[in-house]
């Protein structure tokens, strides 16, 4: 039993990684994962701050406005004019946002029928909707402190004109905040877990039907259970060794690569470290499973490839429901593969405690998917349409 | 020896192989003929427990194939019509990797290569990777990995299928080299001249069903034709010829 096992595994492992290109490719898309990522998410952030504390907005026609103008000087603002089509521009997401003022905005401002207008375009989802923030609260600025000077000119209290006072106070601390674009890490790093043993899943399920060599490798002694088993083993080896490399890539990166502005927001000890690596790890061979699993049902690779390309569209949805849905953290979540795994990791990412149980579930999960994925493929093995159907 | 007894074997309502019974003895070799889509694959696929049985038995050896497969998987080996190899794995390692499922050690698995290698000339590609083998190299291959475990008995589906003039001489002296030896060779074709040429025993089948069985001096007996062409459609259609009469 135990020699089949180790054989099988061992002859899989060597044929599939003699194949340079598909495990090349695949070595290398993991190992650059978390640098790319991780410097795309720095550069991000470090975008928004930069757009959040910049003294620096964009005003058309500020000739007409001198006591606006004058107001933005004193916050210590450089106004800028911006660009002459910037309606156009701004369209397609090439400008930021542009305080513009009417021509006929001082005679209008005596009478108190003044207006201004803020363009943006809220429907772009890139740092932009930042700096229309900034706008705002500078004209809210500039309203109330005109507002005061008229009100103690007439001898009346500004406080009448604040019945209630608003105070924002954010109990969300600056990790939980860029956990909220961070999301992205997670969600990658589990398609990892699936796509990463993808090819070598097929290659020896399918991949054995399309060459004819399944039906000769049947004749072997060998239970159908030690075969699915020895080829799993294979699989989930692979999928471990593609997360390593994944989880190296990520470590390396948060090491020696200085980025401030991520640090800021996402400070990783070694422990936490550790419950990513863990989580990923216990998913990473279940997944292989599943795809063995689906991919035993394929004639040829690109059949099963086919198949298999539904359940990473399944697998890639979770996340959104999770999303669109928003869904609050949740015990019950933990047994939906893919949902529990994107809940912890977040959580470990957001500074989140984490207990026992965050891990344990989605490891019972993992292993009830493995076994059922073996049995059922062992069941394949015996049926004449899978044997002897070729394409 | 092989032992078939009343064999049946059903595929909705096609019924594939309807009562074959036959044996094959050691040290002969016995030769299933028949035309295309007789039931041939389909007994020897139950024979080497590829495929259930719906009746009947089959005895390799004493071992019983339904009772006890993997016994019987030990017992012989098998060449069927699906040769697929490995490609990026060579020769050697393709065989070496079903003599370690047999659970032998490299010491044995390399002195029965040496033998095969020898009979079957393979020196020059035997540490070559498959990827690019003709079909007549890929047979070796095939066929070596199936007996690499050195069985009594050995039963080859449609061997010569697709090889040219001398992969299939070089079959031809490997089985009677294996009978030489005292082992038990069931082979199927639909070659009748391969099948006269090389067969003790011939067995003809057609639509399931066994219609003759004998040398090939008896079976030319028994149609009453001067040549085996003719027999053999002759004992091909004796059965229906039984079912109209009756």
């Amino acid at each position: 039993m135990w020699a089949t096992l180790f054989t099988v595994c061992r002859k899989e492992l060597t044929d599939h990684l003699r194949d340079r290109r598909t495990a090349t490719m695949i070595f290398l898309l993991s190992i650059a994962m978390g640098p790319v990522m991780l410097a795309g998410m720095s550069y991000f952030i470090s975008s928004i701050e930069k757009k959040a504390e910049a003294r620096e907005v964009y005003v058309h026609g500020k000739e007409n406005a001198p006591q606006l103008t004058n107001f933005l000087a004193r916050q210590d603002i450089t106004i800028l004019e911006p660009k002459p089509d910037f309606r156009v521009l701004i369209k397609t997401g090439k400008h930021d946002p542009v305080l513009v003022i009417p021509k006929d905005f001082e005679e209008k401002f005596l009478t108190g029928a003044a207006s201004v207008e803020l363009v943006y375009d809220d429907t772009r989802q890139d740092s932009g909707n930042v700096s229309i923030g900034v706008l705002r609260r500078l004209m809210r600025g500039f309203n109330a402190e005109v507002t005061n000077q008229r009100l103690i000119a007439r001898g009346v209290s500004p406080l009448i004109g604040r019945a209630v006072e608003v105070r924002d106070i954010n109990m969300g601390t600056p990790a939980q905040r860029a956990a909220q674009i961070l999301f992205m890490i997670p969600f990658i790093s589990l398609i990892v877990c699936v796509t990463g043993c993808t090819a070598i899943a097929i290659d020896m399920t399918a991949g054995e039907r399309e060459r004819g060599s399944l039906e000769p490798l049947l004749m072997n002694p060998v239970g159908r259970g030690a075969l699915t088993t020895g080829k799993w083993l294979a699989v989930g080896i692979y999928g471990i060794g593609v997360v390593a490399l994944t989880l190296t890539g990520f470590w390396l990166t948060l090491r020696f690569m200085p980025m401030p502005k991520l640090e800021t927001v996402m400070s990783i000890t070694g422990m936490q470290f550790l419950g990513f690596g863990a989580t990923m790890l216990s998913f990473a061979p279940a997944m292989g499973a599943l795809q063995m699993l689906i991919a035993t049902n394929g004639r040829t690779f690109k059949e099963a490839q086919t198949y298999v390309s539904y359940l990473i569209t399944v697998v890639s949805m979770i996340p959104m429901v999770s999303i669109f849905g928003q869904l609050k953290d949740a015990t019950w979540q933990l047994f939906v593969p893919m949902l529990g795994q994107l809940m912890v990791i977040t959580r470990i990412l957001r500074g989140d405690p984490v207990d026992a149980t965050h891990f344990l579930i989605p490891l019972l999960i993992n292993a009830g998917i493995t076994v059922t994925a073996i049995m059922l493929i062992a069941g394949l093995l015996t049926k004449e349409k899978i044997i002897f159907g070729r394409a | 020896m092989i032992e078939v007894r009343e064999l049946k074997k059903q595929f909705g309502a096609v019924k594939a192989v309807d009562g074959v019974s036959f044996t094959a003895k050691s040290g002969a070799i016995t030769g299933l003929l028949g035309p295309n889509g007789a039931g041939k694959t389909t007994t020897i696929r139950m024979i080497g427990t590829l495929i259930a049985i719906d009746g009947g038995s089959v005895k390799i050896d004493d071992v019983d194939v339904a009772g006890d497969p993997d016994g019987a998987r030990r017992a012989c080996g098998m060449l069927t019509d699906s040769r697929g190899v490995y490609t990026r794995m060579t020769a050697r390692e393709n065989i070496r990797y079903y003599a370690e499922l047999r659970g032998m050690d490299t010491a044995r698995s390399e002195r029965v290569l040496a033998r095969f290698v020898d009979w079957l000339d393979m020196g020059a590609i035997l540490d070559r990777r498959t990827d690019g083998f003709s079909q007549g190299e890929r047979m070796k291959v095939a066929i070596t990995r199936a007996l690499i475990h050195e069985p009594c008995n050995v039963i080859l589906d449609e061997p010569t299928n697709g090889l040219d003039v001398m992969s299939t001489r070089a079959l031809r002296e490997l089985i009677k080299r294996l009978k030489a030896e005292g082992q038990t060779v069931l082979f199927s074709s639909h070659v009748m001249q391969e099948v006269a040429a090389l067969c003790d025993e011939i067995i003809i089948i057609s639509k399931g069903r066994v219609t003759a069985q004998g040398s090939t001096s008896q079976l030319l007996a028994m149609s009453g034709k001067d040549n085996l062409e003719d027999a053999f459609i002759v004992l091909a259609d004796m059965h229906e010829a039984q079912t109209e009469a009756a």
